[in-house]
């Protein structure tokens, strides 16, 4: 049979002809995932995005939500706040979709965040800034950090830094909200401790030197320097201080000390420095879950990259609190993510067993692949601190910090 | 840590020197602002890597950046600009903001858009009378100043260097003195990818290869070309060193966040007092 004019005007009209409830059934529930493919987040961005397509596609198997299937809209932000709005527009105007995930950068959200409000409907993200806990940015309660906040890993270093012993740090920030939240946090609690603050320096991004910043704070004779950094900063940061010669140690955060720094810089370099992460929920179902997923997905372990794991989460809790909510209103699916993420209640480490036990009436609390994710008030949650040494160019977990 | 940051500032300035005269380069014959100069940078800092990655030495690296920089530019005369001449200004620079973009989408989808780096020795500085000097920012220095001697022997001591500045004063004298445009423009073109090439081949050196990281330095180089007097070759370098030393040296006093500021205050002082730039010459409107 071949396809002709007449024929496909016809099939046209006829599915017009359809009962309304036919064609209502095809309708689905869209999402964005909107993620750093590219730029400075593009080591995390692809497994996020394809962890949270995977736990959308196991979420349609168990029968989606409320009956309507999930469609996933995927967008890339570039790792760059300009980028993120035009493909949060996109998202938003073209698709009209219900929820935004995974947005990395604290720039980026912090940019994204006012659209989102304004269309009302939830951004999920991974980043660190505190500004994104409190009005204006979070002033409608639609955002969801799925991350330690930038103030609780600067807390995490000051605990650190006590327990390794160091007197006098110095401190370095990205010109970033996310790079100044994690130095603030430290220099805070450190002072809280009663100790005193040392040579603090906030640089430019895409400089061809660092040197003039890093000659400030080594000519103070710090012990240890508290980074803010993301991964190309830190990269040209510790090439040009391995050449000054002068010994000091570095409290990094993971993101940017992490393997691809090792394989940049050698193991001489990065030997000793402590990288600082927040710890994946590691002996949870749902990482279980999680991690098969990934390794399918991307062809590595699913610990590779905390990020994809709080992706993972996000499609589950909003699927999860769609179910909970019985609509597909943004206020009630707001009001009932707490209900199915937070405690007490039944521990559920996935969609269907989750789906199962709200159709029987009970109260669940999501365990999560990232966290035991239970949001506060402000829709942050308290992860763990993972404490890496680089030692020969591997990453030894010496200890967990809690705070 | 004055001379410290003066000799960063140097090589800082020799890198934004080199692209800035691949932007003049274009500007003072073509005559349009080159929005491609960056990511050819970057093409010659992707083909440096290979070659270093491949054979472990920095000249062969600088010669696979020049060769790889100067095809990309080549083929973006060929293939966009060639056709588009004598286009209104506005139309070339839209199409090399294109040009640039097709670079930087080919870059990414061939290397991935995770950093890379050269893998060179790291080793401790030169004591020389008290300042302290990295070795590679000497060979990086001596690699910059190889490749301007070249580039202003091509441009002065040849006859097609002669024939280009010829086209650069005067295009249509240059014709009916039977100069034939194609091979000027070849020839431009060419030098001017393995300046941007060069330069791509130093930054990335110095800090890491990105398909992003040319077209995040283009603005600089654009200040230096417009401040050495736009279509002067021998003021866009000036103008790369003075912004480079400006920025590094200026950072005990005005602070590290406003050290790129600083470097575009010092662009406006110097137009307001002398609008042609540094080197440049008033030019009449035809």
């Amino acid at each position: 049979m071949s396809l002709t004019r007449r024929l496909v005007l016809g099939a046209a009209a006829g599915t017009l002809a359809v009962p309304y409830v036919v064609r209502a059934q095809a309708e689905t529930f869209r999402i964005g995932a909107l993620n750093p493919i590219t730029g400075a987040g593009s080591p995390y961005g692809t497994g996020m995005q394809r962890m949270i397509q995977a736990a959308v596609e196991a979420i349609n198997s168990a029968g989606g939500v409320n009956g309507r299937r999930i469609e996933v809209f995927a967008e890339d932000t570039q790792t760059s706040p300009q980028a993120a709005v035009l493909a949060a527009k996109k998202l938003i105007e073209v698709n009209r979709v219900r929820a935004i995930l995974g947005t990395w950068s604290s720039g980026v959200s912090l940019a994204v965040i006012p659209l989102t409000n304004e269309a009302d409907i939830l951004l999920m993200h991974t980043s660190g800034a505190p500004a994104l806990s409190t009005p204006p940015a979070n002033a409608k309660n639609l955002g969801y950090r799925y991350q330690a906040t930038n103030d609780r890993f600067g807390r995490a270093f000051a605990e650190i830094a006590v327990r390794e012993g160091f007197r006098r740090p110095a401190t370095m920030a990205f010109n970033n909200a996310s790079g100044i939240g994690n130095t603030d946090g430290f220099r805070r609690a450190w002072a809280a401790k009663g100790n005193q603050n040392g040579e603090h320096v906030v640089y430019e991004p895409n400089q061809p030197s660092y040197r003039a910043e890093l000659l400030r704070v080594l000519s103070t004779r710090p012990d240890v320097i508290v980074m803010g950094s993301f991964l190309p900063d830190t990269t040209i940061i510790l090439r040009e201080w391995f050449q000054t010669g002068t010994p000091v140690k570095w409290i990094i955060p993971a993101w940017a000390a992490n393997p691809q720094l090792v394989q940049a810089l050698g193991p001489a370099v990065t030997n000793g420095i402590i990288a600082v992460d927040s710890v994946s929920n590691e002996g949870a179902e749902a990482f279980t879950a999680y991690d098969a997923a990934y390794r399918r997905a991307m062809n590595q372990p699913g610990a590779s990259n905390v990020y994809a794991a709080m992706t993972w989460d996000m499609a589950n809790t909003l699927a999860l609190a769609i179910e909970q909510a019985k609509s597909f209103e943004t206020a009630a699916i707001n009001a009932a993510i707490r209900r199915v993420a937070n405690p007490p209640g039944e521990a559920v480490s996935a969609f269907a067993a989750g789906k199962a036990a709200i159709a029987a009436g009970r109260k669940i609390n999501y365990e999560g692949a990232s966290s035991v994710l239970d949001f506060d008030e402000f829709g942050d949650v308290t992860p763990d601190f993972g404490v890496f040494f680089i030692e020969n160019g591997q990453f030894n977990r010496r200890y967990v910090v809690k705070i | 840590m004055f001379g410290a940051l003066l000799v960063a500032g140097i090589v800082h300035g020799l890198i934004i020197g080199l692209a800035a005269l691949a932007v003049t380069l274009v500007f003072g014959i073509a005559r349009f602002p080159n929005a491609a100069a960056g990511d050819t940078m970057t093409a010659g800092a992707y083909a440096g890597l290979l070659a270093h990655q491949a054979s472990g030495s920095l000249a062969l690296a600088g010669g696979a950046a020049v060769a790889a920089s100067g095809a990309v530019s080549l083929l973006g005369y060929l293939l966009v600009f060639r056709p588009l001449a004598r286009r209104p200004v506005a139309s070339l620079l839209v199409a090399a903001i294109g040009v640039a973009f097709v670079i930087r989408a080919v870059l990414g989808l061939i290397f991935g858009h995770q950093q890379q780096v050269f893998q060179v020795p790291l080793a401790w500085p030169i004591e020389f009378m008290g300042l302290r000097i990295p070795p590679m920012d000497l060979t990086l220095a001596a690699v910059a100043a190889c490749a301007l001697a070249a580039a202003f022997g091509v441009l002065h001591l040849t006859s097609i260097g002669r024939q280009m500045r010829a086209v650069a004063d005067d295009p249509d004298l240059a014709r009916v003195s039977g100069i034939r445009p194609l091979r000027v423009m070849v020839a431009l073109w060419l030098l001017a990818g393995a300046a941007a090439g060069i330069a791509g081949l130093m930054l990335g050196v110095k800090t890491v290869v990105s398909p992003e990281m040319g077209w995040e330095g283009l603005l600089t180089a654009f200040a230096a070309a417009i401040l050495g007097g736009i279509g002067s070759p021998a003021g866009a370098v000036l103008a790369g060193l003075l912004l480079g030393i400006a920025q590094e040296v200026s950072t005990p006093y005005v602070g590290f966040t406003y050290k790129i500021a600083l470097a575009f205050v010092v662009m406006l002082a110097v137009l307001l007092v002398r609008p042609r730039g540094l080197l440049g010459r008033v030019e009449g409107v035809r």
